[in-house]
């Protein structure tokens, strides 16, 4: 059986694609949620903007009642790390609470914490054989 | 050690299959055949520049997202009048329509499930201050 040729995109398609360039976050304390970030994940504190792998993370003063998220599993950021022990031992100096411990899975080693507005926040090691949608963009750091 | 990237942004819903068909119809992820990779029956996968976006099928979330603005998911595009006029053609629901502001372009939707889509244009509307 012979595959069918792949099918040309349209210059509209093209024209239209979308890239995820930021994710804003609303927190009661967004400085604070902002620094909770950079030091979950062992960024620098010079850099104005915290973009993490090619997506920025932006912070805004929260408009909702409710002080944590209702629906954590509604949105997860999922972290890909390349040391998830370091990652780990970068979270547990903060404290943070831990809604599922490390554990290995087919996709990899995930472990799930809450960020200081109560979304979850995942870090991941990815597994060497895990989709290639899943694994560890190296082209951005 | 390397600095983590965020490899992707996972959506948890009820309703996986209509959640991936909207993204994949309304932003045109990076796969040539413009969809998503079925990851597991429930779980897709589609890539959107730097990172991907993961629709699970879970049962811990309502069919509607009783926090929208809590997180809020911010798309670059190229042209966004085209996209726009696309959407429309779609039939999406808007919160605010493209608008000219400082910087560039925005509009913002609502998918499926509830969730605010911020589409951008960097500078295409007044210069910033």
């Amino acid at each position: 059986m012979v595959a069918d040729p792949p099918v040309p995109e349209s210059p509209a398609t093209v024209r239209r694609r979308a890239r995820l360039r930021a994710i804003t976050l609303e927190s009661r304390a967004p400085d604070r949620a902002a620094a909770w970030y950079r030091e979950a994940l062992g960024l620098s504190d010079d850099a104005p903007l915290l973009t993490v792998g090619g997506v920025e993370l932006r912070f805004t003063l929260a408009t909702c009642d409710a002080p944590s998220a209702v629906e954590p599993a509604r949105i997860v950021l999922n972290f890909h790390v390349d040391d998830i022990r370091a990652a780990e031992g970068r979270l547990i100096a903060l404290e943070a609470v831990w809604a599922r411990e490390l554990e290995r899975t087919r996709w990899g080693i995930i472990g799930t914490v809450l960020d200081v507005d109560g979304n979850y926040v995942q870090i991941v090691e990815p597994a060497p054989d895990s989709p290639p949608c899943l694994q560890r963009n190296e082209e951005h750091r | 050690m390397a600095t983590p990237t965020l490899g992707s942004i996972l959506l948890g819903t009820a309703q996986p299959d209509r959640l991936r068909d909207w993204y994949a119809a309304a932003l045109a992820p990076d796969d040539p055949a413009g969809g998503f990779t079925e990851v597991t029956p429930t779980m897709f996968a589609g890539t959107f520049g730097d990172t991907s976006l993961l629709i699970d099928g879970r049962s811990d979330v309502a069919g509607e997202n009783p926090e929208p603005g809590r997180v809020v998911l911010n798309f670059h595009v190229d042209d966004a009048h085209a996209t726009a006029d696309h959407l429309k053609g779609l039939g999406v629901t808007w919160l605010v329509e493209l608008e000219e502001r400082e910087g560039g372009l925005f509009g913002t939707l609502v998918d499926p499930d509830g969730n605010y889509v911020q589409i951008i244009q960097l500078g295409q509307g007044s210069a910033p201050t």
